[in-house]
């Protein structure tokens, strides 16, 4: 499938609507099926998938819908992980969950919804998947001797299930790390643990590398310095990073990145439900190839939509098409 | 009928319980209450801690709906501490003839004795507000006419804003933030603070003079980097607390700003304010109350009024007639207390007003609000699945002021940034069944409670978890802590 210059997609998730929320803890409160909730989330994702087609993107996910957030839908799913299923109380919270033993493989299911995705789409699509280092920092570990250990285990037992996705088509897999800022000393041997999951995955591979998005706001604040040089240890094509909030005060940064490596540039800041303008997002892109050419560079959101409302998200992604536009014509004359 | 009455433990309030029963019962059997209507009958006996509030001692709200029910919910509230000795009869008779029937909400009640100020319609959009804002803005006003400041009000004369133990602990907080930040590599070159509602300045002094001897002592050198705000919503007060921060002067920034939204004037700090406080600033907000009846939700609707002895003594004394009282008022709250020919009898009619005006109460079924707007992007159905963890029968504030507030000043803080807030809190739902929680007056101002139960939820939502601690650092105070940290 050939793409555009300046391709645009999401990072990953689409804005969750009310309803689905409310049924989603309704589920919690066991006053729905799980066959029901799965209904359920299948029509969204059909609906998240239409949203961004008519919006104009040209990589397309399945907005994550299914997921309460980034780290309970792989602990439920990843064998070996115990869940205290009464310890939320809103889907969104997180689980306490723990490991207390050796991690054992086994399908993690993930194949299925990028399958669905897949068979409601003729364009391009990515299927994202949550890092070894950020699932480490949220399942309590009480077995590993170390946090690394940990990590490149949970790698291990995911590497199976990318190998998979990308022989069920996947062309695009991306790894979202956004612990990473939190904790900028591990990166060394997050790095690693990146490497182990995607080794041998034919796909292409992004991660993606933001200041947190939980509850719609930062989880951190700094600089995107500390990922330099440590960063260009993994063996990705694609970083993908936010720069809309913070004022594209960090792209310097990347202005040396090594040719094989395209960068993922944040134009639209998903904190704020204020609308881009085109001619906004046209400026981000320029500001941007000012340090990377425009065949390395894809354009999209700082990080998810999850926490904008429907109207805002799609006005937002309508504006980032819009400004993306402006930039090629500008590119072709 | 359902009699629910509070502090037992005085001795002339169980008395008052004891003549009421009697004399209901006696109107029961004299007809003067249809059976029905005594069988869904709520009598709350308070004892209603603000001397100076809106309500008059016996006090009957009624619900309206557009659902045809012949005896809808009614409710008569009387404070037992300032109930008159055989005047009870009396009082409930005149006040359940006061409820008759106003068919549909915004109607008038032709019974009702008294003047007038407004129509019904939720508290916060009161006329009682516009007062509340009178007194903040020409406080030197109202202070040099009844020759005592504005904290002399406050129990115990003094604000708990400024105990120095009380700073001390937050500066210390804030500085092992710092440390911690710093520790990280996460510590910003300029290091925002921002007290919001600053009064006399003397809580920000207090705070930045401990802030800088703590430094000093630990020879971290943070103190040159704070960037300090002040904000409040008068000129004139921030003018005043100058003087208590002079010696930092070239940190302070004075904001004039909404406490509502500083949002507004300070979207380019979003996410950069490492701490923001407040002290007794969301207990005068503007606020409502919903209450719970018989499964039903209800909007608590008011409207002001002038006792019909009250509007007879401002008559006499300052020779307003009684018919013309609400213009007056509106002028007064329009153009301050010179605009009646004199400042000195312009302040005399303010207070006099203020001191008598009174809040006639209605139910409304939300059924008949369908526009209904709930601010701090509560939805209704999340306050739905608050509710389904309260009691079934309960009346409480919604506190709209406070919640906009909190939603609009959390995203100014910084991730690692916490929000503290002084005030009176009922930080449970069960609390609004043990008490009246206002609203009431403290001098020419307002005083409500604030439903911390319900920020607690919308901080959640948002991204934070809400602590109350009590203020410990005075014996008896009512004051709590509110304390966010981020939500993980």
């Amino acid at each position: 499938m050939t793409l555009p210059i300046l391709p645009t997609t999401v990072v990953g998730s689409y804005s969750m609507p009310g309803w689905l929320e409310r049924l989603k803890t309704e589920f919690y409160a066991r006053r729905i099926s799980r066959r029901d909730l799965d209904e359920i989330h299948d029509t969204a994702v059909k609906a998240a998938i239409k949203d961004q087609e008519v919006a104009g993107l040209d990589i397309i996910t399945d907005g994550e819908l299914r997921r309460d957030n980034m780290i309970d839908y792989f602990a439920e799913r990843l064998p070996g992980v115990q869940i205290d299923h009464s310890s939320k109380k809103f889907h969104y919270d997180f689980y306490d969950s723990k490991v207390l033993g050796k991690l054992p493989t086994a399908p993690l299911g993930l194949v299925e919804d990028f399958k669905f995705l897949r068979s409601f789409t003729e364009r391009e699509t990515k299927f994202c998947v949550t890092g070894p280092h950020s699932l480490s920092k949220r399942i309590r570990n009480e077995y590993y001797p170390t946090e690394e250990e940990f990590a490149m285990d949970l790698a291990r037992v995911m590497n199976p299930e990318l190998k998979a996705i990308a022989k069920a088509g996947a062309h695009f897999i991306q790894i979202d790390e956004p612990n990473y800022s939190g904790f900028p000393e591990d990166l060394p041997w997050a790095v690693k643990a990146l490497n182990a999951m995607v080794d041998g995955v034919e796909a292409k591979i992004a991660v993606h590398i933001c200041y947190g998005n939980r509850y719609g706001k930062p989880s951190w604040e700094g600089s995107y310095r500390y990922l330099l040089p440590g960063i260009l240890d993994a063996k990705v094509h694609q970083l993908t990073l936010e720069f809309a909030r913070r004022g594209g005060e960090d792209l310097d940064h990347f202005r040396d990145l090594p040719a094989r490596l395209e960068l993922g540039v944040g134009v639209i800041d998903v904190k704020t439900q204020a609308i881009e303008t085109p001619d906004l997002v046209a400026d981000r892109i320029r500001k941007a190839l000012n340090v990377i050419p425009a065949e390395r560079i894809v354009v999209l959101p700082d990080c998810g939509c999850l926490h904008l409302p429907r109207d805002v998200a799609f006005a937002k992604l309508s504006a980032m098409v819009e400004g993306t536009h402006l930039v090629r014509k500008e590119l072709q004359n | 009928m359902i009699v629910q009455f509070n502090h037992l433990q005085r001795k002339p309030a169980a008395s008052t319980t004891q003549e009421v029963v009697d004399t209901l019962y006696s109107l029961l059997e004299e007809g003067r209450i249809e059976q029905e209507q005594f069988a869904r009958l709520r009598v709350q006996l308070d004892w209603i801690q603000y001397r100076q509030n809106f309500r008059e001692c016996v006090m009957a709200t009624k619900a309206t709906s557009d659902r045809t029910e012949q005896f809808p919910p009614l409710e008569v509230h009387i404070d037992t501490r300032q109930v008159t000795p055989g005047c009870l009869r009396e009082a409930i008779l005149r006040n359940l003839a006061n409820s008759a029937d106003f068919p549909t909400p915004g109607a008038a009640n032709p019974h009702r004795e008294g003047v007038f100020l407004e129509d019904f319609r939720p508290f916060r959009e009161s006329i009682a507000w516009g007062f509340n804002r009178l007194y903040w803005h020409r406080l030197a006003d109202w202070e040099q006419f009844t020759g005592r400041g504005y904290e002399l009000a406050l129990p115990g004369g003094k604000s708990d804003a400024n105990h120095p133990a009380a700073v001390a602990d937050c500066v210390a907080d804030f500085w092992t933030l710092l440390r911690d930040l710093e520790n990280r590599k996460q510590l910003p070159e300029e290091i925002f603070v921002m007290e919001i509602g600053v009064g006399m300045g003397t809580r920000s002094g207090l705070w930045l003079d401990r802030f800088h001897a703590l430094d000093r002592e630990r020879g971290t050198n943070y103190y040159p980097r704070l960037k300090f705000l002040l904000g409040d919503y008068s000129l004139a007060t921030l003018e005043r607390s100058r003087p208590a921060v002079k010696e930092h002067l070239d940190l302070c920034s004075f904001v004039v700003l909404d406490a509502l939204n500083p949002l507004k004037n300070l979207a380019f700090l979003r996410h950069k304010i490492l701490h923001i406080h407040l002290t007794n600033v969301y207990d005068n907000l503007p606020d409502e109350e919903f209450a719970r009846r018989d499964g039903r939700l209800y909007a608590v609707q008011v409207r002001a009024y002038i006792p019909p002895a009250g509007a007879q003594r401002i008559s006499k004394e300052l020779d307003v007639p009684a018919d013309d009282i609400p213009r007056t008022v509106n002028r007064l709250l329009e153009g301050g207390p010179d605009y009646l020919s004199d400042r000195q009898r312009g302040v005399a009619f303010w207070q006099e007003t203020w001191q008598a005006m009174r809040l006639e109460e209605r139910l409304v079924s939300l059924d008949d609000l369908p526009d209904l707007a709930i601010p701090g992007d509560l939805r209704t159905s999340q306050l739905e699945e608050v509710l389904e963890e309260a009691p079934s029968d309960v009346r409480f504030h919604l506190s709209s002021g406070a919640l906009e507030s909190f939603h609009n000043t959390l995203p100014l803080l910084h991730p690692r940034g916490f929000l503290q807030v002084q005030d009176i809190f009922v930080t449970n739902f069960n609390e609004y069944r043990l008490g009246f929680h206002g609203p009431g007056k403290l001098d020419g101002s307002i005083v409500n409670w604030v439903n911390g139960a319900l920020l607690r939820e919308v901080g959640e939502r948002a991204g934070y978890d809400v602590h109350f601690a009590p203020f410990h650092y005075r014996k008896g105070s009512k004051t709590s802590i509110l304390y966010t940290t981020q939500r993980e």
